[in-house]
């Protein structure tokens, strides 16, 4: 199994879930983060007081899904996210050793 | 260890466990700590040890302490047991705890006890304010009664002579600090039905003091000695009956002592009640919002108490004399208000009002009294005073006096004032939103946003605090502002339409009715109908778009409305709760806001102008597109472009651009050359794909053969393709002029791909310049523009006219990592003017750093040749 951990412009939420269920993948974790990195903060000026903005809003989302689906789970995610310009995000892919779903105690992918 | 006691006991609490479930216990509480009380005093009776201590000499009492003590114990409520002995403590008294507790622990009860004399327990009690509010419910159960009446006794004296003062000072100070930790519960997600504001312990707090003061030992004595009214003493016990119900079923369902109604309780409690659901409200949104009620009530009980402590301390003088206010018919006695009498009502109902204003002016709570007057005598509101002029005057500046800690308000609504002020407001009245997201119900989320509002004339220390208060400083008319957060959410009323629409249809009247002007009316409601737009567009679309920013503008046009709309859609998202508010959402909705402020003032894309200029060019479009078939394509297309475009460009030149863009495909690019009219020149529209470097590009290749641009615009399409618009003069050799176009094209197809191209013809840019206007020349001049826009940084190039002029600037500005977005470039006589609208290739945004800045502005100096004087003579001056 792999966790698919992908950074996103927060907009694009709506069009990641979209695309993700449509491949049937409803569960997710969204967490709303603030990044540092290439695409840098800035500051806006009202009435001569400065308004810096040292990091840029992004949504988080987090799946769990089977090897073989990870591929086209990654895919999807990158097409829907997309824009062509920078700030768009990254996808992190980190194997996943076991997953235990609470109530039941299913494991491995019969618990995703 | 005999269990026989132990299990007697199980069996008679299951069963009255059993009975309470199936509704038929009202009286549980006491009787469960009767059945407690039975199992210790025969444990007591049986033990030998016991026996054996009182006959040495060391006899004791066992008291109940706390919630036990007050007979109020709930099915999983902690027993506490205090065992006093007179002086010494002998050892033997760990045998009887063992007899007496162990079984209890064995099968799980919640058992705290302490073993102590008299004289530990006094020093105890006034050294720890835990220790001395469970003493003050403590409560006999079994042993030597004249331990427990000597002790009681000796508390008492030492209290009212010693510590009086301080104790007060203890249970005000803690009240203070419980509801700084726990919150107000009425308006929590997950209320603790014990600790918070509106909690139990609200209730046990003006207990604990009445027994400071009087020494009373019930719950009934509040109303004997005068703490409570009857009727507020009805009410108490009423909604404590109720919020004791709810803890019994909450505990009952945890299976332990669970006092937080976790959310995920809500609807099976909302079940085990009897609640069910009514066509429009579902049972636990019914449940929830009779229990806010109890807690409100509580939680004025609080203030009652808070009220009567805080003054036994500032007025220890106070007599039951009243002095009169500055408005005849209220006078305030004890620091609360009252009407003089009643029938001064009858004759003056506008009082009903004006005692609000009192009170919120003078930060005086209405008494108990004052209350239930003003809602047995809301039938005087009538049309009349609803209408009446000075009414809504009043009502106006209640509005901007309903603060946090004092929200006039809330009393208003709480006696049922506000709803027959505003009969509309009734229906969103404990209206709650049974989701993560609502806190709170709709008719307290409203006057919370109101006093969000208030809250922002004071900027605080945090930077947002100061934005909003500088904001808030520019807004003319607040009253606006302040009614329509107060209705902002009046469509929730109904919920099966989209609120904010519905909202304003029904705001309208109301605004209506108070006698505003026609644009205070459009504003108010424009407001409501539009409270979700911004926050829907701060976290849905791409605010990093200037498209983004000039779309908003155009809807809300009006910087006035601008204002209004964010500081409304900040106390809305505030007082809708942490979900929908964070600093993550703040800085979103900043920006946007900021962004769209810069457009507005600009009004260059966002004026009532701009917008019927552009849709008269639609139009227009239309009619010069040759197939009628594509319109929608066409309108699509259209959306897509920038305002800046829109408004800069002939309507016919749009409609060939569009035509030219069809035709693109997957080129590269694509161009037309024309003539123009009336003059000799050319002009050469080129739609290409948006990569970095283009427009730089092509005024290379114009450069390379000696094609000499005079005047030049770029724009963005879409978001992928760039429109430049190059005037050329003709070419100096006319024959071949064909032949000239299309070296040019191959030469930009090879320079787009090859990104060193044009490295050659860079070398041709003249390194000096001999200007001969007739004065001293002015030198070659940079200006940095980087705040008329949020999304691009502004630079101004004046310089004087050379062959490769622009190429040699552009590749000054694609070498220094800057994409060009707009471009202006204009020649007047040899004199240039360029203005290019930039943003860094690496972030996509402008440029922020004032290095960056300086290394761009010394770039593109150098790229220019150094400008010299013709003539020598001139050269002195």
């Amino acid at each position: 199994m792999k966790k698919i951990e992908a950074i996103i412009k927060p907009f694009k939420l709506d069009d990641v879930k979209e695309a993700l269920s449509e491949i049937g993948i409803y569960g997710m974790t969204v967490t709303e983060v603030n990044g540092y990195g290439r695409q840098k903060g800035h500051k806006e000026i009202y009435r001569g007081a400065e308004y810096v903005v040292d990091f840029v809003p992004k949504i988080k989302i987090e799946i769990v899904v089977s090897d073989e689906r990870a591929a086209e789970t990654i895919d999807t995610v990158r097409n829907a996210a997309n824009t062509g310009k920078i700030g768009d995000g990254k996808i992190f892919v980190i194997p996943v050793e076991q997953v235990i779903r609470v109530r039941t105690g299913e494991t491995g992918t019969e618990a995703l | 260890m005999d269990k026989t006691n132990t299990n007697i006991l199980i069996k008679k609490r299951e069963a009255l466990i059993e009975q309470f479930l199936s509704g038929n216990e009202p009286d549980f509480l006491e009787k469960h700590s009767l059945i407690l009380d039975e199992y210790i005093f025969t444990v007591f009776e049986e033990s030998i040890t016991a026996r054996k201590m009182t006959v040495s000499g060391n006899a004791f009492a066992i008291i109940a302490l706390g919630g036990y003590g007050r007979k109020e114990q709930c099915i999983h409520s902690d027993i506490d047991l205090l065992i006093l002995f007179d002086k010494a403590v002998p050892p033997e008294v760990e045998a009887f705890v063992q007899e007496l507790l162990y079984p209890l622990w064995d099968t799980r009860f919640e058992v705290g006890y302490a073993v102590r004399n008299i004289a530990e327990c006094l020093q105890m009690a006034f050294e720890r304010f835990d220790v001395l509010t469970t003493i003050l419910d403590a409560r006999f159960i079994c042993g030597a009664s004249l331990i427990y009446s000597s002790f009681i006794e000796k508390f008492r004296t030492e209290l009212s002579t010693k510590h009086l003062k301080g104790t007060l000072n203890y249970l005000f100070e803690h009240g203070e600090k419980r509801h700084f930790d726990f919150g107000d519960s009425t308006y929590l997600i997950s209320p603790d039905l014990k600790s918070g504001f509106g909690g139990l312990r609200d209730y046990h707090t003006l207990l604990w003091y009445a027994k400071i003061k009087s020494d009373i030992k019930t719950r009934r004595d509040l109303e004997y000695y005068g703490f409570l009214s009857h009727f507020e003493y009805t009410t108490l016990v009423e909604s404590l009956s109720d919020i004791w119900k709810i803890r019994n079923f909450l505990h009952y369902i945890t299976k332990r002592k669970c006092d937080t109604l976790h959310f995920e309780y809500q609807a099976d409690l909302a079940g085990l009640l009897g609640y069910r659901s009514r066509k429009r409200q579902p049972d636990v949104e019914r449940f929830l919002g009779d229990l806010h009620t109890r807690m409100d009530f509580l939680k004025q009980i609080h203030q009652i108490t808070f009220e009567d402590i805080f003054g036994s301390f500032r007025l220890k003088k106070d007599s039951d004399d009243s002095r009169p206010t500055k408005t005849e018919g209220l006078v305030i006695k004890k620091r609360r208000l009252y009407f003089s009498n009643t029938v001064v009502i009858l004759q003056k109902p506008d009082l009903l009002i004006k005692i609000f204003l009192e009170s919120g002016r003078r930060k005086i709570p209405l008494s108990i009294e004052a209350r239930r007057v003003v809602s047995e005598f809301l039938h005087l509101v009538d049309d009349d005073l609803k209408k009446d002029r000075s009414c809504i005057k009043i009502f106006n500046k209640i509005m901007g006096l309903s603060h946090w800690e004092f929200n006039v308000l809330n009393v208003m609504l709480v006696t049922g004032i506000l709803g027959k002020f505003i009969p509309e407001f009734t229906f969103i009245i404990n209206k709650i939103q049974y989701n993560h997201y609502h806190l709170f119900p709709v008719d307290k989320h409203s006057i919370r946003c109101v006093q969000i509002i208030n809250s922002f004339k004071e900027p605080g220390d945090s930077i947002m605090g100061t934005l909003y208060s500088s904001v808030l400083k520019e807004v003319r008319n607040k009253n606006i502002l302040l009614f329509a957060a107060l209705l902002h959410d009046i469509g929730k009323s109904d919920p099966a339409k989209e609120h904010s629409k519905t909202g304003a249809g029904i705001a309208k009247p109301i605004f209506e009715r108070f006698g505003y002007n026609p644009t205070e009316i459009s504003d108010a409601v424009f407001l409501i109908e539009n409270h979700l737009v911004l926050i829907k567009t701060a976290t849905r679309r791409d605010i990093s778009d200037e498209e983004t920013a000039v779309y908003l503008a155009n809807k809300i046009v009006k910087i006035r409305l601008l204002r209004m709309l964010y500081l409304l859609t900040v106390a809305d998202s505030q007082a809708t709760g942490p979900k929908a508010w964070n600093e993550w959402t703040e800085n979103l909705l900043k920006d946007l806001f900021l962004k769209t402020m810069g457009i507005l003032k600009k009004g260059e894309l966002a004026s009532k102008k701009a917008q019927r200029l552009i849709d008269k060019k639609k139009n227009e479009i239309l009619k010069f597109m040759d197939d009628p078939g594509d319109k929608n394509e066409t309108e699509m297309l259209l959306e897509s472009m920038s305002r800046r475009y829109l408004v800069y460009i002939p309507a016919q030149d749009i409609a060939e651009h569009i035509h030219l863009f069809r035709n693109l495909n997957d080129k590269n690019f694509i161009w037309q050359i024309s003539k123009d009219g009336g003059s000799d020149f050319r002009t050469v529209t080129i739609c290409g794909k948006d990569v970095p470097g283009f427009y730089s590009k092509v005024a290379g290749v114009f450069f390379l053969n000696g094609l000499d641009i005079i005047g030049s615009q770029a724009y963005s399409l879409g978001k992928d393709h760039v429109l430049d618009i190059f005037t050329i003069k003709p070419p100096k050799d006319r024959l071949f002029e064909t032949q000239k176009w299309e070296k040019t094209e191959a030469d930009l197809i090879q320079a787009l791909q090859d990104d060193h191209f044009l490295d050659n013809a860079l070398g041709r840019i003249p390194r000096t310049l001999m200007v001969s206007s007739g004065k001293t020349p002015e030198p070659n001049t940079v200006r940095i523009d980087n705040e008329t826009s949020s999304f691009f940084t502004i630079i101004e190039v004046f310089t004087y006219d050379f062959p490769g002029l622009l190429f040699s600037v552009t590749n000054a500005l694609y070498r220094s990592r800057t994409n060009v977005n707009v471009a202006m470039v204009a020649t007047k006589v040899d004199q240039v003017i360029d203005i290019f609208y930039v943003k860094s290739l690496d972030n996509d945004s402008k440029i922020e750093t004032e290095q960056e800045l300086e290394k761009i502005k010394t770039a593109i100096l150098m790229s220019l040749p150094q400008i010299k004087a013709k003539e020598k003579n001139n050269e002195k001056n």
